[in-house]
Formats: C-alpha cells, structure tokens, sequence
C-alpha cells in the first residue's frame, strides 16, 4: 500500500487529539474513543481486505489470518508468536510493534504505551466481529517495543 | 446470451435484513403480470438456513445452486464478511450469476467505504442501483 509515514503520523495524533484537554479528559474515556475509532475501521477494512483471500471456515484459520495478512497489510511484518489455550484465549505476540518503536526501547514511556495501542486493540476487535467472532482484546506492554495483544473470544 | 429469464437478486446483511433487492426481467418480455415480489422474498429468506449451512462446507465464495422452489432456483455467494448475496432465477446461468455476484461484490465494497454507510443497513444510492441494472442486464438479461 502507500506510504506507512502517513498512517503513523495520523495515529499520533489522533493519540494527542483524544488527550486534549489535559486533567479533564479521563484516561479510560480517551483511550476507550480510541478503541472505538479502531472497531469501526476494522468493521469495514475486513470486508475490503478479504476480497481476494476467501472465507475462513473455523476460529484458528481467522486468527490466523490476522496474525499474518492483516497485520503484513496494516503493519508491514507479521506477528512473531501465537499462542492459544484452545479454549478461546489468543496471545499474539509482537517483538517489535511499528507503532512504539520509535518511541523507546526497553522500560521509558511505559505508562504512555498503552494510549498507542488501543487503537490497534479496536482494529483487531472490529475484524473479528465483521468475520463473526466476538470477542474483547486488550494489550500489554512490559518491555518496548514489544507488546502483547490478548484476544478473548465471547462464546454463548 | 443464454436464455431469457428471471431474476431476483437481494443482499442480506447479518441479522437477516435485506440491504439491498432487484429484479431483472427480459428486455422482450410484456412487464405486467402481477407482481411476485413477496412470494421471491418467502423464497429468498426460506433459502437462508441452507445458505447458511452450505457456507461451513466450503471456502469457496460462489455456493452455487443451494435450493429449489417450485420454478425457481437458489444461487447464493457469500463473502468473508459473512454478507450473503441470494439470486432466484428460474434459467440455469452459472457463469452469469458468478460474475454478476463478483461485479456486485466489488459495487458493495466500494461502497462500504462510504463514511455515511452504515455496515448492516439498507442501501440507498442511486449509483449502486444504477451500477446494478447496468450488471444486471450485462450478465443476466443480456
């Protein structure tokens, strides 16, 4: 696709947008907007993606599909690890994620990290639904840029 | 081009709704026998439970034939986004309804991008309707 530049600099501030406003913006209001704007992206980015890629028939071939075209698309690599329990519970994990590496690397800026990653959160939520899993993702970082993305998948 | 038939074509979104619904007829043909709108939608929901069945046992996006009702034959294409598209027909025309589904797919998605469209709602362009006779006659009434 076209230049990765510009995505990022638009997710920065769309980051600081929703952070206006200094001591009266609540962390879990800016950061739940930014999850919001995700799901919607990735609601309709999925059906425009999976033109050429077919229909996946059970949970592990669409995380799956995540875990490698969705984020080669998005962010240019693939993710480095997924683990499942098998039980509903997916891990993904990615070494080095575009959007905080060139932020730190290692323990600065730790408590800012998870602002820069709800959108992607969204992203992955907002797939999911449109392909018909429901579920709830939320994201950990310990140590950037590497950071965990942990997917829940609402059964019942 | 094949033979002169009819067709209903609807978009079904994900709870069930229809988003979209067309008929095509020949272009020959006298317009006026009373309308069989309502028996086409009975037709098109009842075939909904073996679309969805047909769905899980294939990756392919084209399902084929997946039902018959008295004159009138299923063909259903449903896409990864789990959008149904459902065709009644009453000729046998394969390779026209493929492409006609794969025609009206790349209309849905170009207008799925649309900020004003909300997913799952009934579509109301005049463009997609217009781009819709257009593949119709093209591919199906010829």
């Amino acid at each position: 696709m076209a230049e990765e530049a510009v995505f990022d600099f638009i997710h920065m501030e769309a980051v600081s947008y929703v952070f206006q406003g200094g001591e009266k913006v609540s962390e879990d209001e800016a950061v739940s907007k930014l999850e919001h704007m995700g799901f919607a992206t990735g609601y309709r980015l999925v059906e425009r993606l999976t033109r050429e890629s077919g229909r996946y028939k059970d949970e592990l071939d669409i995380m799956k599909y995540i875990c490698k075209d969705l984020w080669v698309t998005v962010y240019k690599k693939q993710i480095d690890n997924l683990r499942t329990n098998h039980q509903g519970v997916y891990v993904l994990h990615d070494n080095r994620f575009r959007l905080l590496t060139h932020m730190a690397n290692g323990k600065q800026y730790l408590q800012y990290a998870p602002r820069y990653l709800a959108f992607t959160c969204g992203l992955v939520r907002g797939c999911l639904a449109n392909l018909g899993v429901t579920c709830v993702v939320t994201a950990e970082v310990t140590h950037l840029p590497a950071c965990k993305f942990q997917i829940q998948v609402q059964r019942g | 081009m094949a033979v002169p038939g009819n067709y209903y074509f609807a978009i079904i979104g994900h709870h069930d709704n229809p988003m979209f619904e067309m008929e095509f007829a020949p272009a020959n043909k006298e317009p006026k026998k009373e309308d069989h709108r309502h028996l086409n939608q009975f037709i098109a929901h009842a075939a909904l439970d073996l679309v969805d069945e047909s769905m899980w046992t294939t990756s392919n996006m084209y399902l084929r034939l997946v039902d018959k009702f008295n004159e009138w034959f299923v063909s259903a294409f449903v896409t990864a986004g789990r959008v149904r598209f459902i065709c009644l027909h009453d000729v046998k025309n394969d390779d026209g309804i493929k492409n006609f589904f794969m025609e009206m797919y790349e209309t849905y998605i170009k207008h799925s991008m649309n900020p004003f469209y909300e997913p799952n709602s009934p579509i109301k362009s005049p463009a997609f309707d217009k781009k819709a006779h257009f593949y119709g006659r093209k591919y199906l009434t010829g």
